[in-house]
């Protein structure tokens, strides 16, 4: 029933595009119904997380590449910016966007290595990057400040705090939106196409033609300088850097779980997981405090995620829904090759994802580029 | 320009402390020959072991040698759990990349755990022989240190020869090295991967408490652990025990000696340099062997 | 590029693979009919797959080297060899399977430049193309389901029309008729033959001989990581060494 589908398809996108709308409205008029400046830094560090999940689900979401150590873009591109600010004497926002730059600069040799083997090392060199980067910015006190902290000058000295928020409130939205902006138009493009045939067999788009290992790096670079540009203006707006907070495997953590919570398949999704885990973040933050439980939370809620649901809530939600309206879309399962090849694989857990071969003793392809 | 004596110091030093980084290597690397985990969480299970031995000394004034009844066969156990009530339900297509986040997810469940019950305050062990040292040749070595050496050689030890010349160890090897080739030699993979996991979690339970000996411990410490231990199986070569082994000594000895030059937290990064340096230049690593080329 | 040239397909010289102490390859010297359906064939362990992987560059080999039509592709980076014109098929069938059939398709079509590198992946003859090709294979009714929901057969025919649509030369199918059923294996043998008869390059490696016999017009046989023996298969089919190597005398 091809008519009723194509309606089908036309309401949904009425409504969608209805959603994005009425997201827009809230979003843009929330500073001005928001009782006190409180609740704005809730909203604006909710932002901060949406940005930096959108920006890591560059990698994450498109090549499945999980990088665990993305928090280190956002500190680098955090002190790169206050140390341009306060050493260079760079006005903010310039300062703002060359250390962006510079994080792009660095991310093509972090790539190279990490992306030249693929999987373990990748999420190795990751995390290798964030303790290495809290032990240089610790130690190397006489430049970055130390352990005592770096004091970042505000863009904008004459300012209210409360006009200092609002105005942060719309720059951390902006550059949300231009992060969805791109993040959409690469998953509809050739090169989203090519991300996403990485992620789904490495192996195979590469014989179809696609430089994977390009690819692979191009989106890493994008990824860390959108990570950098979040960390650069969080660092403008907060205004006092720690390398300890800057450079946490914990807030590259975040970006996981949010982006995982949402959904990584799904341009919406990391947003969607910040809000969620930014609110229950700050929420507990006041109830109960800084306490350790925090980790026992998110480590948790990380656990269930990957356990039950690690397409994450846009699919569960979105399948409940298919559920319930039962579309009439016919199956087209005649023998399930997905569970044939489950089988498969669970009969050779040793090789996940490789041909398995029977004149081959070894099935293990040689690194190259 | 350090004397000689205090060169061969370092060098004495950092030979032990190489040993318990070739202890905890041999697990992480036990974990990967077995089900390509990645298990971010072992040095948090280290650091766990650590803390009970502390708490044991404290309530019970047991030595914590004698926790080691109780921790590695604990531990064993719940390696064992973990690969077959968790790791082995993730979906193989994504193991690598979602078993990554699962240990790592279980490492801060433990940290948050202990900052609960102990706080983040840092802890110790004060013993009889805490204090006592050695010399022999001009190097002065504290004793601790060198039991812990002493267990971690006698872990190391035990785990070599459980390999090369029990049953089960054949079985394992066969598993690390051919999991279809051994299923069809009648050999049970997914049980052996299951003891293969505790294996290597075992190895936590003995490192930690030679840890606790002579360091002081608090919960977030085991961020300190994981990345040069990670660095050791890059470089060694993934899945390679003896390349693990090598690579741990090397870069043990290396930290050590560049701490007379410069302080601990640059020293450190010997591990850091190593780790990029070697896959940017030879990703199978120093001993990979097949295993390694993919990962 | 002479005339002469042009007239050369794929070709080996001491083409070598080890794997630690296995020597999978052993200074393979072969070459293939360009034009023709060519098959490769030998018992298992032969090294049939291991040279496939290394003429398409998944696998570096040890020494020796590959050309296609005068050009050296040996140690090639998978997607150069690809984008030289050689598509190839995997052992047990690959196909993308969480991305639907037509987005399974549309991965093989190459862009230009950067500004088509971004530009939506559903460009209207790109589409137009991939519609053709499912349609030919007959499974165009599946476009929009996604891959692993397919059945087995189904799915072999969308990897064959994912790598047709990378429009190669040259076509390396590593075990076609591998767990396909009798209807089908003649379905993919008819495709094979339309598809020669428009000016594509065959390589099939595959244990169906009543397929390779009446489908290739030239075999090359290994054993034990070379060829042993080549020619039109009623030759092959009556050669003393052949017979010897599938039957260990």
């Amino acid at each position: 029933m091809p008519r009723g589908s194509e309606a089908l398809r036309r309401s949904g996108r009425f409504l969608r595009l209805g959603a994005l709308l009425a997201g827009i409205a809230v979003a843009l008029s929330f500073p001005s119904f928001v009782p006190s400046p409180y609740e704005l830094t809730v909203g604006i560090a909710i932002l901060n997380y949406a940005v930096l999940s959108t920006s890591w689900n560059f990698v994450g979401g498109f090549t499945g590449y999980i990088s665990l150590g993305h928090g280190a873009f956002a500190g680098l591109g955090a002190y790169g910016t206050g140390l341009l600010v306060t050493k260079a004497e760079l006005p903010s926002f310039a300062a703002l966007f060359a250390a962006a730059a510079l994080v792009a600069v660095l991310a093509v040799p972090v790539g190279y290595a990490a992306l030249r083997v693929r999987g373990a090392s990748f999420v190795i060199v990751s995390i290798a990057l964030v303790l290495i980067l809290l032990l240089v910015f610790q130690s190397w006190a006489s430049f970055t400040g130390g352990s005592r902290g770096l004091v970042v000058p505000r863009p904008f000295p004459g300012m209210l705090r409360a006009e200092h928020h609002e105005v942060f409130y719309f720059l951390f939205l902006a550059l949300l939106a231009v992060a969805l902006l791109a993040w959409w138009i690469i998953d509809r493009s050739r090169f989203g196409m090519g991300l996403k045939a990485i992620r789904e067999d490495e192996d195979k788009a590469q014989s179809l033609g696609t430089p994977t290992y390009t690819y692979k790096l191009v989106v890493f670079v994008v990824s860390a300088t959108f990570t950098a540009l979040a960390g650069g203006l969080y660092g403008l707006w907060f205004g006092d850097l720690d390398p300890v907070f800057q450079f946490s495997i914990l807030s590259g953590s975040y970006m996981v779980l949010m982006a995982l919570l949402g959904g990584v398949r799904h341009l919406y999704g990391p947003l969607l997981g910040a809000v969620i885990v930014g609110y229950g973040l700050e929420y507990s933050k006041v109830e109960y405090g800084d306490t350790p439980l925090h980790l026992v939370f998110a480590g948790l809620l990380l656990g269930v995620v990957v356990m039950f649901m690690p397409d994450g809530v846009i699919p569960a939600v979105t399948g409940l829904v298919a559920r319930v309206f039962r579309t009439g879309e016919t199956s087209i399962r005649e023998v399930t090759a997905a569970e044939l090849r489950a089988e498969r694989e669970a009969d050779a857990p040793d090789t996940p994802s490789e041909r398995r071969t029977d004149d081959q003793p070894d099935g293990k392809r040689e690194v190259r580029q | 320009m350090p004397s000689a004596s205090l060169v061969f110091q370092s060098i004495v030093l950092g030979v032990l402390l190489g040993g318990l980084y070739a202890l905890l290597a041999a697990g992480l690397t036990l974990y990967f020959g077995v089900m390509r985990v990645v298990m971010i969480a072992h040095s948090a299970f280290l650091i766990l072991a650590a803390y009970l031995a502390w708490y044991a000394h404290r309530e019970l004034g047991v030595d914590p040698l004698l926790t080691l009844l109780v921790t590695v066969p604990l531990f064993f156990a719940v390696g064992v759990a973990m690969q077959r009530l968790l790791l082995t339900r993730l979906r193989p297509a994504t193991l690598t990349m979602m078993s990554v986040l699962l240990t790592f997810s279980i490492a801060l469940v433990i940290e948050g755990l202990l900052g609960y019950a102990f706080s983040g305050t840092q802890r110790r062990i004060r013993l009889g022989y805490s204090s006592a040292s050695l010399e022999f040749f001009g190097a002065r070595i504290a004793v601790v240190k060198l039991i812990a050496f002493g267990m971690a050689a006698a872990a190391l030890l035990g785990l070599y020869l459980l390999m090369k010349r029990s049953r089960f160890g054949q079985a394992l090897r066969a598993t690390i090295q051919h999991r279809e080739a051994a299923q069809l030699l009648g050999i049970d993979t997914d049980r052996i991967a299951g003891y293969g996991f505790g294996l290597g979690l075992a190895t936590a339970a003995v490192g930690g408490t030679a840890l606790a000996l002579d360091t002081t411990i608090y919960p977030s410490l085991h961020w300190h652990w994981i990345g040069p231990l990670m660095a050791i199986i890059v470089v060694g070569g993934l899945g390679s025990v003896p390349g693990a082994a090598i690579a741990a000594m090397a870069l043990g000895m290396t930290q050590s000696l560049l701490q007379l030059e410069l302080s601990t937290t640059w020293a450190q990064t010997v591990f850091y340099v190593a780790l990029f340096a070697t896959l940017a230049l030879r990703p199978q690593g120093l001993f990979g062997g097949r295993l390694a080329q993919r990962f | 590029m002479s005339a002469e040239e042009s007239q050369e397909g794929l070709a080996t010289v001491g083409l070598t693979k080890a794997f630690g102490g296995v020597t999978a390859l052993d200074a393979a010297t072969v070459s293939f009919q360009h034009g023709k359906v060519n098959a490769l064939i030998g018992p298992n362990g032969s090294g049939k797959t291991t040279f496939f992987n290394c003429v398409t560059g998944m696998i570096r080999p040890d020494s020796g080297r590959a050309t296609y039509r005068g050009r050296d592709i040996t140690g090639k980076p998978p997607h150069r060899i690809a984008r030289a014109g050689i598509g190839r098929s995997f052992q047990l069938c690959r196909v993308f399977p969480r991305m639907t059939v037509l987005d399974n398709l549309l991965v093989g079509a190459r862009p230009g430049n950067l500004a088509a590198q971004l530009a939506g992946a559903r460009k209207r003859e790109e589409v137009e193309r991939a519609r053709g090709w499912l349609t030919r294979m007959g499974i165009e009714h599946l476009e929009n389901a996604e891959a692993r929901n397919l059945s087995w057969g189904q799915q072999k025919l969308l990897e064959l029309a994912g790598v047709l649509m990378s429009d190669p030369d040259l076509i390396l199918l590593d075990e076609p008729a591998g767990g396909v059923n009798p209807a089908l294996i003649d379905r993919i043998c008819d495709l094979v033959r339309e598809l020669n008869a428009e000016g594509r390059t065959f390589l099939i490696v595959e244990h169906n001989m009543d397929m390779v016999m009446s489908l290739s017009d030239h075999v090359v046989v290994f054993d034990r990581g070379r060829p042993i023996a080549e020619g039109p298969p009623s030759v092959i089919q009556s050669d003393e060494r052949v017979l010897g190597a599938y039957l260990g005398v």
